[in-house]
């Protein structure tokens, strides 16, 4: 069985944002809902001040703290590693979002349109199946990794800084990636072994 | 809602649970230590009254949940989840200890030496062990999380265990004159109350001075607390008006006259109890996220 995994270029993003907004097309989160999201820091002092970007999204992790704390079961992961929100399951406790350290995780409280009092066609065709109260979070586009497809972000990204596949096929450009150039997880210390990673700097 | 400080890389305050959530760990956890006192005291209507508190304790929690029609769902997951195993420990001191609680406000209590009183002592200790666990858990809820480490703390379930306690007992003194049944002795409630507040106190600092030197996050929870926004409630509340004061005035007041004087004891537990629920509101709201960079 497939493990997907991800890897991203540091040194490749532009911080476009390219990715949150395939993301948010392809899911049609409510508004304050961020599957993806591109984070940034200034570094440095002028005239050497510089600004670092940092795609991130769920880890997926191997271990994944949040299924554990889940005290309905609505966090699972599957054989192929994606971790995913039955969003029929969720009672909206959030102690998956107290035990998340990536900030994956985003609670809907309901009244996702993006112009108050009135829901666009898109809205109301794609975010039908969201209910109110409940916490979300990126899936790996599992719908279309299931047919084959990139995630939505990867697709997008016009850097091509995402590279997605099959960790434990040692065939696949992700797993060399990740064996090559010493690509390393976020805070890899909390034990959770995710299953998106970094290289560059 | 998003915040702009979502997009930044740095050290995030946690925001998702608020005065729902820090309120029941108050009720709940003084609710659960009221029942288990009243266990060793044999006195129902304390019993009763640690129940109701944390009866009102879980409600709030459902109140705080995003669909509380699903809430039976939480007890689905006990094998990892301390949450679910939570649930478990509320339902066996609201079932078990409601019963016995029942019968014995309405002197009902088994012969000794018969099948029934063999029940009720097991009843009892059924009770009053999901009572501890309540207290504790979470502790256990907090202490293994691994995005706040703030709360990573072996110190939480036991100050969680003894701040119930302390706020269980001051309940008791503060009810004692409203309270139907056998009369309580406050001078020996208030007694154990100085051996707690120096309890919590050193398991307090033992908690901060292992924190100062942990990760980035929790030393910016321990800055909050000390330097920033909330020192004042941390070192005034928590620490001065909750546990300096009410042991100085034990202290000063060698443990004789001041009981008598009903009064100052209400008073002194009026402070404890102000310097739990501010404890509790503390830890929470100075729960931060380490940065991803």
């Amino acid at each position: 069985m497939a493990r997907y995994g991800m890897v991203i270029d540091l040194d490749m993003c532009i911080g476009c944002n390219a990715c949150t907004m395939a993301c948010k097309a392809e899911h049609a989160t409510p508004a304050g809902v961020f599957y993806a999201k591109v984070l940034e820091k200034e570094i440095g002092k002028f005239p050497a001040a510089r600004r670092v970007f940092l795609p991130v999204l769920c880890n997926h992790c191997d271990k994944p703290a949040c299924r554990d704390v889940c005290p309905t079961g609505a966090t699972a992961k599957r054989e192929d590693g994606v971790v995913w929100v039955d969003h029929d399951l969720c009672i909206g406790c959030r102690s998956c979002i107290e035990a998340c350290p990536y900030g994956a995780r985003t609670y809907y409280e309901g009244d996702g349109a993006y112009f108050k009092g009135h829901t666009t066609r898109f809205e109301a065709a794609k975010q039908g199946g969201i209910p109110e109260g409940v916490v979300m979070k990126c899936n790996f586009c599992m719908h279309r990794v299931d047919q084959g497809l990139d995630p939505a972000c990867v697709q997008t990204c016009p850097t091509e800084c995402r590279v997605f596949g099959d960790l434990d096929d040692p065939h696949s450009r992700v797993a060399h990636l990740v064996a090559d150039k010493k690509a390393r997880p976020l805070l890899a210390e909390k034990g959770l072994e995710p299953s998106v990673f970094y290289i560059g700097s | 809602m998003s915040r702009i400080d979502e997009f930044f890389i740095g050290v995030k305050p946690q925001r998702e649970w608020g005065w729902l959530v820090i309120t029941y760990l108050f009720l709940g956890g003084a609710g659960a230590g009221l029942f288990l006192v009243s266990l060793y005291l044999r006195h129902g209507w304390a019993g009763a009254l640690g129940i109701a508190l944390l009866v009102a304790g879980a409600a709030l929690l459902l109140v705080d949940l995003g669909r509380p029609e699903r809430f039976w769902r939480a007890f689905f997951h006990p094998r990892t989840s301390w949450i679910s195993r939570g649930c478990f420990f509320i339902a066996a001191v609201v079932v078990f200890g409601g019963v016995q609680t029942a019968l014995r406000i309405m002197g009902l209590e088994a012969e000794p030496g018969t099948p029934a009183a063999t029940v009720s002592v097991v009843m009892d200790s059924i009770a009053g062990a999901a009572a501890l666990l309540v207290m504790i858990y979470t502790g256990f809820v907090l202490a293994p999380s691994p995005a706040i480490p703030f709360w990573n703390s072996a110190f939480f379930p036991m100050v969680f265990f003894v701040y119930s306690l302390l706020a269980a007992i001051d309940i008791l003194i503060l009810s004692s004159p409203l309270l139907p049944g056998a009369a309580l002795d406050i001078a020996w409630l208030e007694r154990s109350q100085g051996y707690l507040a120096v309890a919590c106190l050193i398991l307090l600092l033992s908690h901060l001075s292992i924190m100062s030197g942990s990760a980035v996050a929790a030393r910016a929870s321990i800055r909050l607390l000390t330097h920033g926004r909330w020192a004042p409630f941390f070192l005034g509340g928590v620490v001065g008006a909750g546990l300096i004061v009410p042991l100085a005035f034990f202290t000063l007041a060698g443990g004789s006259d001041l009981k008598a004087v009903f009064a100052v004891t209400a008073v002194l537990a009026l402070l404890r109890l102000f310097g739990d629920y501010l404890f509790r509101f503390l830890v929470i709201r100075a729960g931060m996220y380490d940065p991803l960079l």
